[in-house]
């Protein structure tokens, strides 16, 4: 699960990366200086979509860096006299007396193939953007991920001092590799004081993005550590942002979906679990998390006894690893105990590694409820005893009463004989539902489905700022225009007139 | 109060815990004075560094505390004791040793929650175990609620009622019995759907009942016709419900899709 994940955070952001990527393909220097110009403008303009389309490249920028181009991409942007240089670039190896020399070294480099050195300090976002490329860096070997931690906890420290409006989508970046050195580190625990007193600023400062973010890291540092209670909590107590981005939000999704579904709230959880899957990126760009999902959705499917989609089991992505969930439901389908159990044995490694392992044991009621019904449509009459022995129950009584229930929860329509000792099946007039009423449910909930997708859709437009000026600009002159071809008309048809007239 | 004051307090409890026959009065007496003393010294509900032994002692008392409550048939007790251990399980679990308690404590806490039919907290709770789920049918105290819900909810009653003497820990019978009256109100309410008529007899032994004056008086509760002379039991049948239209429903979703549709257009 975990791994997948961690795959998944990485592979949602990737997606959106790649389209860029393919337009121009520079090199990661050059691609670190544009950024540099794009955060700039970003804070002069107060705009942060162009920070925005920084952080969109984050995760693809990381993979092709190393040590030295953020050395040289430091020493260009700063000038040379600079603490803050001085700090960043101590948190790069090689040593730290090394490193000194290496700054020199560099520096003189830069400013020959530079003619004008920088004097000037760059905006604090810089600054934090760069810390942020450190922190992936050190995050990539498994020795510097204490370093990594120190680094992103003094980051933070940093970023709350500064408190600028400007740092919040780069700050919500931040967060995530905050979670990431912590939990590589082993001690998820320990950040959650600092996510839940940042999570109480940016909600105060209404900092979506941030908040976003910092919600989703608690939720799964509760989830990690099975606190749903807590999680619980924390959902109903927080709103949400609505402009959260759909990687964010498609996480949260899943993140509820989990709460939902331990909580026994299976619908709820459906519709979080197919809100995940709908905002997941594409099965191919993030495999990890698109299997997580869709683990869940087919146990949360069996759970409110549905049968899943025999094509989930027939995606490439999904195949090989749903290969435990796809007998399960068969055994389900079919409403045999024994072959229930005995893939919930031969599974049971991986349903532990994917903590379905006790949802897929609530599902044994589910697969007697299936043998009955199965029985009841076969049979008009069977004795107990034979329920008992096809379904590999211990003993008549319990068939009895298993039966019984199963009469009043509506699974089955039938009767006991307890004198007899069988079961009467669908005597009484079988049709006893009419379509009516339940029809008419299932349509509507469908249309709403349909109507809210489209209202949402609407509303996920987004439309150029100020764009609406020149529309206005135009329907001016349009409106001038008509104006003037309305008095030419009615010149013409004066003219008309008395061409008329002359006639 | 002083600390050497709240150990001989805490020897004292333990003594009279310990001792046969039990003595309630004075374990609940102990306990609230040792409760306060708790609060002086900061280890109700500890927070950063303490001394473990002080920690251990802490635990103790109110893991005993528990136990009392369930002993002197006090449920909202046995759940304020509970949420305060919980914090000596889950936060100081590295750094305390298991208590042998511990276990125990959580399985009456599931039982608690089985009786009291907040299934979903249950699964909550059990999902947040500590345990492993493969491991669970191997503690003998978890797995006794984990069996019990899921007979419970497959409906194997009779596994239930034969479970109640197998409890791993004397406590759990006293949740054990106050389950017995959710289950016969659940078996009677499967018997209404699903017999038309029942002999005496075979009720009784349905329902778990020694004697036919208790079914007889819980057959009246429910409204059962008892024919006594055939010693029958006739349960009344549930009229066909009317299949009616819901108008109002119909009427106001479909003026809702007219305006939705309305506003796309």
């Amino acid at each position: 699960m975990k791994s997948t994940e961690k795959e998944d955070q990485k592979d949602d952001k990737k997606q959106e990366t790649k389209e860029e990527v393919k337009k121009e393909p520079p090199t990661p220097s050059a691609e670190i200086k544009g950024n540099f110009v794009l955060i700039d403008r970003a804070v002069s303009t107060l705009e942060p979509r162009f920070t925005h389309r920084v952080l969109k490249t984050l995760t693809t920028l990381v993979k092709k860096i190393d040590e030295k181009i953020i050395r040289n991409a430091i020493e260009e942007v700063y000038p040379k006299e600079s603490a803050t240089k001085t700090a960043l670039l101590s948190w790069l190896p090689p040593s730290p007396s090394e490193d000194v020399e290496m700054q020199i070294d560099s520096s003189t480099s830069a400013t020959t193939t530079k003619p004008a050195p920088v004097t000037t300090e760059p905006v604090p976002e810089i600054d934090i953007y760069l810390r942020l490329l450190i922190i992936h860096q050190l995050l990539k070997s498994a020795d510097s991920v204490s370093e990594a931690k120190d680094l992103s906890v003094e980051t933070v420290k940093k970023m709350q001092a500064l408190n600028r409006r400007s740092l919040d989508s780069i700050a919500a970046k931040v967060w995530f590799a905050v979670e990431r050195s912590f939990e590589l580190d082993g001690d998820l625990a320990e950040a959650r004081p600092l996510f839940l007193a940042a999570q109480r600023t940016a909600a105060l400062r209404h900092d979506d993005d941030t908040q976003a973010s910092l919600i989703n890291r608690l939720l799964r540092s509760y989830l990690a550590y099975s606190l749903y209670d807590q999680a619980d909590k924390l959902v109903s107590k927080t709103t949400f942002p609505v402009s959260a981005g759909n990687p964010q939000f498609a996480r949260y999704h899943y993140y509820l979906g989990r709460i939902k579904t331990v909580q026994l709230n299976y619908s709820d959880a459906h519709t979080n679990l197919q809100q995940a899957i709908r905002r997941a990126p594409p099965a191919t760009l993030a495999p990890g998390f698109y299997q997580a999902v869709h683990k869940l959705f087919v146990v949360v499917e069996l759970l409110m006894g549905d049968i899943p989609d025999r094509g989930i089991f027939r995606h490439p992505v999904l195949e090989k690893p749903l290969k435990g969930y796809f007998e399960i439901v068969k055994a389900v389908r079919t409403g045999s105990l024994s072959q229930f159990q005995q893939t919930v044995l031969k599974h049971a490694v991986l349903f532990q590694a994917d903590k379905t392992h006790t949802l897929i044991t609530r599902l044994r009621q589910n697969v007697i409820k299936t043998g009955i019904r199965r029985l009841s449509l076969a049979y008009s009459l069977i004795s107990l005893k034979d329920i008992c022995v096809k379904l590999h129950l211990d003993s008549e009584e319990d068939a009895e009463y298993i039966v019984g229930k199963a009469i009043r929860d509506g699974v089955i329509d039938g009767r006991l004989v307890h004198e007899k000792g069988w079961m009467a099946c669908g005597g009484a007039g079988g049709v006893k539902r009419g379509y009516g009423s339940e029809v008419a449910e299932v349509f509507s909930r469908r249309i709403g489905y349909c109507l809210e997708l489209h209202n949402q859709s609407v509303k996920a437009m987004r439309y150029p700022l100020n764009a609406h000026r020149k529309e206005l600009a135009d329907a001016e002159g349009a409106r001038e225009r008509e104006k003037e071809l309305a008095k030419e008309i009615q010149e013409g048809d004066l003219d008309d007139e008395d061409l008329g007239g002359d006639f | 109060m002083a600390q050497n004051q709240l150990k001989s307090l805490y020897n004292d409890l333990k003594r009279s815990f310990e001792a046969k026959p039990f003595d309630l009065k004075k374990c609940g007496s102990l306990l609230a004075k040792l409760k306060i003393g708790l609060i002086e010294t900061g280890l109700l509900t500890p927070q950063g560094e303490h001394n473990i032994d002080d920690l251990v002692v802490a635990r103790d008392i109110l893991e005993i505390g528990a136990i009392w409550s369930i002993r002197t048939r006090d449920v909202p007790s046995f759940d304020r004791y509970f949420s305060q251990l919980q914090t000596f399980y889950t936060d100081y679990s590295s750094v305390l040793q298991p208590s042998k308690n511990e276990y125990p404590i959580r399985g009456l806490n599931l039982i608690r929650l089985l009786t009291q039919n907040r299934i979903a907290d249950f699964h909550t709770t059990l999902e947040s175990l500590p345990i492993p789920a493969d491991a669970i049918a191997d503690n003998q105290y978890i797995s006794h609620p984990v069996n019990l819900e899921q007979w419970l909810m497959e409906g194997s009653y009779s596994k239930v009622w034969n479970a109640r003497e197998r409890a791993p820990v004397e406590e759990y019978k006293f949740f054990v019995d106050s389950l017995m009256g959710t289950i016969r109100n659940e078996i009677a309410s499967c018997e209404e759907a699903a017999y038309e008529s029942l002999p005496l007899k075979d009720a009784l032994t349905l329902l778990f009942f020694n004697n036919q004056s208790e079914l007889l008086t819980f057959a009246q509760q429910r409204g059962w016709q008892v024919d006594l002379s055939r010693s029958l039991i006739t349960f009344a049948t549930k009229g066909e419900e009317q299949a009616e239209i819901p108008k109002q429903k119909l009427i106001s979703s479909s003026l809702a899709y007219a305006r939705e549709l309305e506003q796309i257009v």
